[in-house]
């Protein structure tokens, strides 16, 4: 019985694969709701002990169908899952060592607080003494001591999800699994939760995978982005990467706000756009060629002049304040930019420096 | 006011008939009158003292004891089962099906119930059993709506789904987490069955036998006799069912003491 002990444990059925083991590992893996086109398509992820792993996309794309593959409660139709080295594609759902935190909390409405967080201690038949210790232990390093005796209906929103966290972690799981953990937090809370989750998983230092479709929460909590489309893989990487340097325009689009220009190659530096006439970085593509740029509003300058490289006449459609910075949309030749910027003074024109321009793959 | 006078009205029509049988039961003597005169209970006591009224209670409370029973043995796995099933086509299908009683008369129950079970092969009309059994029919369908209400709003999968993550199996999770998160909902379920079994009379009237009469029976007999007497048998009647009513509104209160822990 490792109950607190937050070091993953290789199970004694652990296999064949050695090499710097993931504490999860997806490998191909498939899956189709029956009779429709929804679930994952050939996904492949490896997730290190103690890295929290976000993955993040639309509504319907897949994320929990994932999760649910890991749990076990879906079974792939092809590839192979693995935890800790030991594949897990025969074992059921309560066999696989899984902390799960549900989008809901899932809490059992009629027992205590420590009840919940025993109840993995319970199934496992701990004495009722030491389950009842390691739960009001637990539930002080989520910052709960002094509710244990409480019913779940009588505790807020964020102490339902720290209590459900505890009983994910308390029978030293190996790995965490959280289905949109915080969508059901008020904004406040929420923000607050996530630095919290992050603390409770870094401390356990247990492989995590977390599910959301909210790109904040994503980029400010990741070790690393899976960015899933249609049940696909479109990215990987850490959160820098993926808004630094998207694969494409879904991902450019998806995390962060994005100009997204289309434009026709005229020569080596040099591309047409709706905006107007744009000297870039040089891009190797055949004159007359279509080309995809992004630009994010932030790198996009305010000018104080006509004159000067990528600067354009500009008329203000819209500008919202939000204290530290306005987002303003122009609109700027045949087309329209979004522009991020802390200056207060009238917008006449706006310059897209050179090296703020990236150029996309695919359409 | 105008729906202040409404509202006046019609609880007078609902108390004035109830105090009325209450008045009756403890007065002496109502002839032609407006009100009994004389206090007693003496009523009280003769309906006490009467064998076929005492033989009545005995087989009513026999039949509700054994109508709840059934209920929580076939409806309990019958709405899990329901609740479960994986295609809505089957769910829709099924809550058709055990809603069906509902729209049929007891009195037809009680013409199929006579047809089958008075030929020699079955002869089981009139027996404490049967009584139940055709209850049984008739009570159900608000059972199992009650108890698969409480499923869904409770998220009773989702609250399986992590049982099972923690390492539950099947049969844990059937004691530990379903049979509990729905105790009060089973509570209230059984109170409703209870309170349609003590009451019923339409199919109890035709397939009673003489020995096993339920109480609702029997009262239909106290009517040709003194006033005072039909009144204190009816007050008990309604004194259990009141009891009924009460208690389960209790429950279902108790019941919703759970529900914003899954909201």
């Amino acid at each position: 019985m490792s109950t607190l002990q937050p070091a993953p444990q290789p199970s004694p059925r652990s296999a064949q694969r050695g090499s710097a083991q993931a504490a999860v590992s997806l490998e191909g893996v498939t899956y189709r709701y029956p009779g429709t086109q929804a679930g994952v398509l050939d996904v492949t992820v490896d997730i290190q002990p103690g890295e929290l792993v976000v993955c993040l996309g639309p509504s319907g794309c897949g994320k929990t169908t994932l999760l649910r593959l890991i749990a076990g409660f879906l079974k792939p139709d092809a590839g192979v899952i693995r935890l800790n080295g030991e594949d897990v594609r025969g074992l059921p759902t309560r066999s696989r060592e899984c902390g799960v935190v549900f989008q809901a909390y899932a809490l059992f409405p009629h027992m205590r607080v420590w009840e919940n967080v025993a109840y993995p201690l319970r199934v496992r038949e701990v004495g009722v003494d030491e389950r009842h210790r390691l739960a009001d232990e637990i539930l002080e390093r989520v910052g709960l001591s002094g509710l244990s005796e409480r019913l779940p209906a009588q505790l807020s929103g964020g102490q339902q999800q720290r209590v459900a966290l505890a009983r994910a972690l308390v029978f030293g799981p190996r790995a965490l699994l959280l289905d949109e953990p915080l969508s059901a937090l008020d904004a406040g809370t929420r923000v607050a939760m996530r630095d919290e989750v992050r603390r409770i998983q870094r401390s356990h230092n247990i492989a995590t995978l977390l599910i959301t479709h909210d790109q904040d929460e994503a980029l400010s909590l990741a070790d690393r982005i899976v960015l899933l489309k249609d049940g696909a893989l479109v990215q990987t990487g850490s959160p820098q990467e993926l808004y630094d340097r998207p694969a494409d325009a879904f991902v450019a689009g998806f995390i962060g706000r994005a100009n997204l220009l289309d434009g026709t190659v005229i020569d080596g530096q040099t591309v047409h756009t709706p905006i107007g006439r744009l000297a870039t970085a040089p891009h190797g593509r055949a004159a007359g060629s279509a080309l995809r740029m992004l630009v994010r509003p932030e790198r996009v300058e305010v000018a104080h002049g006509a004159g000067g490289e990528n600067v354009f006449a500009a008329k203000v459609l819209r500008d919202r304040f939000f204290g530290a910075t306005r987002q303003i949309e122009v609109a700027a030749g045949e087309g329209r930019l979004e522009i991020e910027t802390a200056m207060r003074d009238d917008v006449a024109h706006v310059r897209v420096p050179r090296e703020a321009i990236q150029f996309l793959n695919g359409p | 006011m105008f729906l202040r006078w409404v509202t006046a009205a019609y609880l007078a029509y609902l108390v004035v008939p109830i105090a009325l049988l209450l008045v009756g039961s403890v007065g002496e003597l109502w002839l032609n009158t407006l009100l009994p005169t004389g206090l007693t209970t003496q009523w009280y006591r003769d309906v006490a003292g009467d064998p076929s009224f005492r033989r009545a209670f005995g087989a009513s409370l026999a039949v509700v004891a054994l109508t709840c029973a059934a209920c929580v043995a076939v409806g309990l796995p019958l709405a899990y089962a329901v609740f479960r099933a994986e295609s809505p086509r089957v769910r829709a299908l099924a809550r058709v099906l055990y809603q069906l009683p509902v729209a049929l008369p007891p009195l037809v129950l009680a013409f199929g119930f006579i047809l089958v079970f008075s030929s020699d092969t079955l002869p089981w009309l009139g027996s404490v059993w049967l009584l139940a059994a055709g209850h049984v029919v008739l009570a159900l369908p608000y059972f199992l709506q009650t108890v698969l209400a409480d499923m869904q709003r409770l998220g009773l999968r989702t609250l399986e789904d992590a049982a099972e993550s923690l390492g539950s199996s099947g049969i844990q999770r059937f004691m530990h987490i379903v049979l509990p998160a729905l105790s009060q909902s089973i509570l209230a379920g059984l109170i409703i069955v209870a309170a349609l079994s003590i009451g019923e009379f339409q199919f109890s009237n035709l397939v009673a036998g003489f020995l096993n009469r339920t109480y609702p029976v029997v009262l239909l007999q106290a009517f040709y006799g003194a006033t005072g007497f039909a009144c204190a048998a009816t007050v008990i009647l309604l004194t259990l069912a009141v009891a009924a009513a009460i208690a389960g509104s209790l429950a279902a209160g108790g019941a919703t003491r759970f529900k914003t822990a899954v909201a």
